[in-house]
């Protein structure tokens, strides 16, 4: 009778364990835990601490808004950081957005080499985010550096420091940030392929040209690509600090000083880090606005299929 | 029941084998460093457990990526056992009693200071306590090119002052190209040139100077921009900030994007002499200042200091005792962290110092110790914000954005809000 019992127990259990909803967060548990435990609870601690005075070093202790009120009267850094991120968002994004829609125009048309393009194209979006080709940018627009040596050879006498002088700088960063262009070029490119052919025939008998074709079809039928895109690219605009950390420091004259620079500065070099939540909380707020504006604006310009 | 008995048995005989590891005393030994040192100190600690059985976990990180972790660390309350400390942070972590007091070890004689000076001991006594004993010593110096200044046929000396200075700057650039790199981003050439003006960078957790001495400094920065020979932003923009590989003294292929000097710490000759192009040779001398006698002091080049939470603090100041004493394993160290702070220690490893090293211990010996003055308090806490300030000041300066007088103002007016934080 004992192990009747047991046995009816073991069986209770399997069926509990086999339950739809009890297996699925089972099976999800690894992820849920890393959300947890590696997101949710530092930033419910983050939270906390963008209303204390915290150096790490000692243990918390409550300030009210002084944080925040330090932000908008104190720290001059902190417009001048929002003001710099927002222009290389900006001027970076639509950038590379329109590169990569170029480049996966050109690559659309099918040869036998298409396959090489395509991983050659891609390349840059692998390696340009990693330290090697930061250090390598640094070199190569150095007053010595590789870009200027070229100019000389085109007979282009040049002694300017690219990454020295505040009106170029920011513009080298953002020219590796438009060189890595490949990851919003293959999604361009998938979408491209899935525009119905049908719809250029129909256009080509009505005598619509190349031009008129793009934007009558083409560009219409890619808003939703394009939209997708432009949330993730901005987002990533927003929170850009490896080129800047390693490549500019923020140099020259905090003209390269991206927002989540600042904040790394103030809380691991500074320590402090109960400024650095309150910083991290003003930027959420910020993305969220943007993004919440873009979904907002979306059915103005976001083709969303039907009639 | 059968598989209970199992899972129970193990369980067990895991418990004794972590008592027997807990048995046996083991430290967290934490510093940052270069592949030499790394090398050299792990050598010690084999030896050292080789010796006593004690064994050790080791945390090696960079400058920088240190404090980080070492402030997460203390954070979690993990910090290591023993742990190397500097000037710059030293204060905070004692102003928030997070490092043990060595007092009492030093007067029952576990930590054997019969041999180091006072005055070095005084380095590390803040808040009423021995909070770090000064492993090694070392001060400020001027590295420069040898090589370059024996070709143009221009002559200096130790102790220069900085009209001196300047003008050998200026002489440098007339006949070679090569600019000066005026302590750009060296943090403690700010408080050497004070201390020559008779006012200290800090004072007591605060500002020591006002608007006349800040004015003074970055005037020096101004006049060099005026005159054409200051290494200025441009050029360190598309360099490695603190890397002895790529200090423009030894990196570049044109006169104008390098310098004919470099201010920094003595015992970094070694590897700045490592990093010189063949044929360059270098060599050491004072940096300028108003007053190279009140200026120059000799330095605590680190310290080492057990945490307050440690569970083993007698084993931890057995071990720093035998770091600091031990001839055997100060033969393995070789003078890297500075010049041993144990007469008996430097003397018996003198010969065995390569020559460079010997060049610098004789010019702390010879040079600096005859001319010096009280050596500077530890940084307040604040002091990085105010360094990180005036880099930037100075870079406005480089780019002749910034009038001396509006970086003082600047500077001081930054410096009571963040003192008064």
């Amino acid at each position: 009778m004992n192990s009747s019992v047991s046995h009816r127990q073991k069986r209770n259990l399997r069926e509990w364990l086999c339950r739809d909803s009890v297996a699925g967060v089972i099976c999800t548990m690894p992820f849920i835990i890393g959300l947890v435990f590696f997101l949710i609870v530092p930033m419910l601690l983050s939270g906390y601490y963008a209303f204390c005075d915290y150096n790490i070093l000692a243990p918390a202790k409550w300030a009210g808004l002084k944080n925040f009120a330090r932000m908008f009267t104190a720290d001059t850094k902190f417009f001048k950081s929002l003001e710099v991120t927002l222009f290389y968002a900006f001027v970076s994004v639509p950038l590379r957005l329109t590169f990569a829609l170029a480049v996966a125009m050109i690559l659309l048309r099918n040869s036998r080499l298409t396959g090489i393009y395509r991983a050659a194209y891609y390349l840059p979006s692998i390696i340009g985010g990693s330290v090697a080709v930061a250090i390598l940018w640094k070199r190569m627009f150095a007053i010595d550096g590789t870009f200027n040596a070229v100019l000389g050879m085109l007979g282009i006498e040049s002694r300017t420091a690219w990454l020295g002088n505040v009106s170029t700088a920011i513009w080298m960063l953002i020219l590796l940030s438009v060189w890595q262009f490949g990851s919003s070029m293959l999604i361009f490119l998938s979408s491209l392929k899935q525009i119905p052919q049908t719809l250029y025939e129909a256009a080509r008998v009505d005598g619509a040209i190349g031009i008129q074709q793009f934007f009558r079809i083409t560009l219409p039928l890619l808003t939703p690509t394009i939209f997708f895109n432009l949330v993730m690219q901005m987002i990533n605009g927003f929170l850009a600090f490896s080129q800047s950390y390693i490549i500019t420091q923020g140099k020259p004259m905090n003209s390269t000083l991206f927002y989540v620079v600042h904040m790394y500065q103030q809380g691991f070099e500074f320590f402090k880090a109960g400024y650095a939540s309150a910083l991290a909380w003003i930027m959420l707020l910020i993305i969220g606005a943007f993004t919440g504006f873009l979904f907002l604006t979306k059915r103005y310009w976001v083709y969303e299929g039907g009639a | 029941m059968k598989k209970a008995s199992v899972f129970f048995s193990l369980l067990l005989v895991m418990c004794l084998m972590c008592t027997a590891v807990m048995a046996e005393t083991h430290l967290n030994v934490a510093w940052w460093g270069n592949q030499v040192r790394n090398d050299s100190t792990q050598a010690v600690l084999d030896l050292y457990t080789k010796e006593t059985g004690t064994t050790f976990d080791v945390t090696m990180n960079s400058f920088g990526d240190y404090w980080t972790t070492l402030a997460t660390a203390s954070a979690g309350g993990q910090l290591p056992d023993v742990l190397q400390h500097s000037t710059a942070y030293i204060q905070q972590y004692v102003d928030n009693n997070l490092l043990l007091d060595l007092t009492p070890y030093v007067e029952s004689g576990a930590l054997d200071t019969a041999n180091i000076g006072e005055n070095i001991l005084d380095l590390g006594r803040m808040n009423g306590g021995l909070y770090g004993l000064c492993v090694g010593t070392n001060s400020m110096a001027c590295l420069y090119n040898k090589t370059l200044l024996k070709e143009a046929g221009i002559e200096i000396h130790d102790l220069m002052t900085m009209d001196e200075f300047m003008a050998v700057c200026r002489e440098v650039y007339e006949k070679t190209g090569y600019k000066t790199d005026l302590g750009y981003g060296t943090e403690s050439f700010f408080n050497y040139v004070t201390r020559g003006l008779g006012k200290p960078l800090f004072v007591d957790g605060k500002l020591g100077i006002g608007q006349e001495e800040a004015e003074y400094f970055y005037g020096l920065y101004e006049k060099a921009v005026q005159e054409g020979w200051l290494l200025g932003g441009d050029v360190f923009a598309s360099l490695v900030a603190g890397s002895v590989e790529q200090n423009p003294m030894v990196y570049g292929s044109s006169p104008e994007t390098m310098s004919w000097c470099a201010f920094n710490w003595s015992n970094q000759l070694k590897a700045m002499q490592a990093a010189a192009p063949e044929g360059v040779e270098l060599a050491l001398t004072t940096l300028p200042s108003p007053d190279p006698v009140k200026s120059g002091f000799v330095a605590c080049s680190m310290y080492f200091s057990i945490a307050a939470s440690t569970a083993n603090p007698d084993e931890s100041v057995r071990f720093l005792n035998y770091f600091v004493n031990s001839v055997e394993a100060n033969k393995i160290l070789l003078a890297e962290r500075g010049i041993p702070v144990s007469s008996v220690v430097g003397e018996a490893i003198a010969g065995d110092l390569d020559p460079l090293t010997q060049t610098v211990v004789a010019f702390v010996n010879n040079v600096v110790v005859p001319n010096s003055s009280e050596t500077p308090k530890p940084d307040p806490d604040g002091a990085s914000e105010i360094f990180a300030l005036s880099r930037e000041l100075v870079e406005q300066i480089s780019y002749g954005a910034l009038s001396a007088k509006d970086a003082a103002k600047t500077l001081i007016d930054t410096a009571n809000d963040v003192f008064s934080r």
